[in-house]
């Protein structure tokens, strides 16, 4: 349909998965980790952690930098946000549409 | 902050049926929904809804009740113009009318937002029960979390 609506789409795609979920909960916790603390913490493997955040990296839910030998990762807000502002977005166009029929029924 | 619907309500100064024929009517659903020129409407459960959106696209809504004048609702593939909606790809659009003292209380809900993405190749599966939970709760709480730290996000550590 259009950029935002793509966006939004490829975020929630992303935050369907439980065990990005948990990723983006723990992240958002510590501020900051490496694949290998998160797969310290979780019943999964690091390289299984690696392939989720390359994904959540994909969608920009996260950032990566380097930090010695291993990347740190950390939440990046923007995409939430807009996820969010995108349903207050639709809410505002259903507020114009019943304007609309308001304005059609009384005259 | 539900993510799964929207709900909405306003007070008209008009009576039920007035109201109905606004929400179900071609040349009325054409102006309030549509690019201005007549929507094609079959009115019935089942029956096709076309709402001409310009530059969105045309979109192909399903009409699942038709309860004149109470009731109305289809489902609507806002991300998938040009294909006739299925319970996969769309909301739930309801509208319910209810007569008011000077007039009509005309409410719409839309849900469904947490099934609508469904990942590719998981339709169907059992991946899809992951969605009740979903981005709803991660959205609310991520929430706190942004007005919390703001930016410090993308900031070194310390």
């Amino acid at each position: 349909m259009n950029a935002v609506v793509n966006d939004v789409e490829d975020v929630l795609s992303a935050l369907a998965d439980p065990t990005r979920r948990e990723l983006l909960e723990r992240l958002s916790m510590r501020g900051h980790a490496t694949a290998t603390t998160l797969a310290d913490e979780l019943p999964i493997s690091r390289q299984a952690v690696v392939q989720h955040l390359a994904l959540l990296d994909s969608v920009g839910l996260v950032s990566a930098r380097r930090e010695g030998r291993e990347r740190l990762f950390a939440v990046r807000t923007e995409q939430l946000t807009k996820t969010a502002r995108w349903m207050d977005t639709l809410a505002e166009r259903w507020d114009l549409r019943l304007a609309a029929i308001k304005r059609l029924a009384e005259m | 902050m539900s993510t799964d619907r929207i709900e909405r309500e306003i007070k008209i100064a008009a009576p039920i049926e007035r109201v109905w024929a606004v929400l179900t009517e071609p040349a009325h659903v054409g102006t309030w929904f549509g690019n201005g020129s007549p929507a094609e409407i079959d009115l019935r459960p089942g029956g096709v809804m076309v709402l001409d959106h310009g530059e969105h696209g045309t979109y192909q809504t399903l009409i699942v009740n038709v309860d004149p004048p109470r009731a109305f609702s289809y489902r609507w593939a806002a991300g998938y113009p040009g294909v006739v909606a299925t319970e996969l790809n769309s909301t739930l659009v309801e509208f319910t009318l209810e007569a008011a003292a000077g007039g009509t209380l005309l409410r719409v809900v839309e849900s469904g937002f947490d099934e609508l993405v469904i990942p590719a190749g998981r339709e169907g599966s059992a991946g899809f029960e992951s969605h009740s939970e979903g981005w709803t709760g991660v959205i609310a709480r991520l929430g706190e979390y942004v007005e919390g730290r703001d930016e410090s996000s993308l900031s070194p550590p310390e």
